[in-house]
């Protein structure tokens, strides 16, 4: 077996498809009418960040408690990468 | 009833494409894809209502995760598609435009630029690389065999009580510091040696582990762009690093062929 056949058609986690199609990809801003995919995207990527790694927050620590310290903490990470990107 | 463009990127034209796309169905799962054609290029699209994908709709239908988890899911799934068919320069998700005019517009500024574009991404593949640690494994390795901690811990070990805790919550520290060094140094070693096949490549930003629901810890998170003759040797690489680094505690996660998204710059 050649090693593309190990690596190709992996499942993909839905969080890394997010990261990529809404933060890469080409965007022209200006010409889009659509505002979502020109200037106020990154509002979007936040946005959708957000909500994903909370989705994702309450399904894998389901019987733990998360504090809401903790989650604002991490909600400032993601702006702060997202402002960096 | 006003109808958009949703644009999933521009590809090179050739005789053969107009058929070649037409039966898969589009992001509103009510139209089919269609290729127009603008000179050198075309453009990979789907008509989509405005009462679904005007601005409006949009603002509010990007607040629902589920909706957004779908359309991101189509979104990529067709982009995935369109690659294994041609060289594509991949739009971002959610790229629409009210009129044909707007979008034929955007290619005839873009025109030279995307042309170029298309000729660097010919032949080659995206290839995505996460490298994760255990790190508490991690840990006790780096303790093992750095010889300033082991020095220290034998110097620990002859103070008295009160220093002793004192002075071994600074170890700890240390021990960290010399971990979060390890990961750094190990993984770029990796990522030099994966870049002699690549034409280019980025790092990105680590994920904490709420993002990655994952007890390991992600210490690496980087794109290539591979030409496609080279993909097994790249990927060689990354298997052999797995197998002789996996005792140590290092996991190796690569994916693709990507569209290439992370290349795609105007």
């Amino acid at each position: 077996m050649s090693h593309r056949e190990t690596y190709e058609n992996k499942e993909i986690g839905l969080i890394d498809i997010l990261d990529t199609v809404l933060d890469k990809g080409v965007a022209i801003k200006g010409d889009i009418i659509i505002s979502i995919a020109g200037i106020d995207l990154v509002y979007l990527d936040l946005r959708v960040l957000i909500s994903a790694v909370e989705t994702l927050v309450q399904s894998n620590m389901d019987s733990q408690k998360l504090s809401s310290e903790r989650f604002d903490q991490e909600k400032e990470e993601l702006t702060y990468a997202t402002e960096r990107s | 009833m006003s109808q958009l463009f949703y644009l999933y990127g521009i590809i090179s034209s050739s005789n053969d494409q107009k058929n070649l796309f037409s039966s898969y169905q589009g992001i509103d799962k009510k139209h089919e894809l269609e290729v127009k054609e603008y000179g050198e290029l075309s453009a990979v699209f789907c008509y989509v209502d405005e009462e679904e994908f005007g601005e409006e709709v949009l603002e509010e239908k990007t607040n629902q995760m589920e909706w957004v988890q779908e359309k991101a899911f189509h979104h990529h799934e067709m982009l995935i598609k369109l690659r294994e068919n041609a060289t594509i320069i991949p739009m971002k998700f959610c790229t629409i435009y009210k009129t044909e005019q707007n979008l034929q517009s955007m290619i005839d500024s873009y025109h030279q630029q995307m042309k170029d574009l298309l000729q660097q991404l010919e032949g080659k593949e995206e290839w995505n690389l996460k490298i994760y640690c255990d790190r508490d494994k991690l840990t006790e390795n780096v303790g093992d065999h750095n010889l300033n901690i082991k020095k220290k811990k034998e110097e620990i070990a002859q103070l008295s009580k009160g220093r002793q805790y004192l002075e071994s919550r600074k170890l700890d520290q240390y021990i960290q510091q010399e971990v979060e060094k390890e990961q750094e140094q190990f993984s770029s070693k990796i990522h030099d040696q994966l870049t002699e096949y690549s034409v280019d490549d980025t790092v990105k930003k680590n994920w904490n582990r709420d993002v990655t629901g994952r007890d390991e810890e992600m210490c690496w998170n980087s794109a290539y762009l591979v030409p496609i003759e080279k993909v097994e040797s790249f990927l060689a690489l990354v298997t052999e690093a797995k197998k002789t680094h996996q005792e140590a505690g290092w996991i190796f996660e690569a994916t693709g062929p990507w569209p290439a998204y992370h290349f795609a710059k105007l």
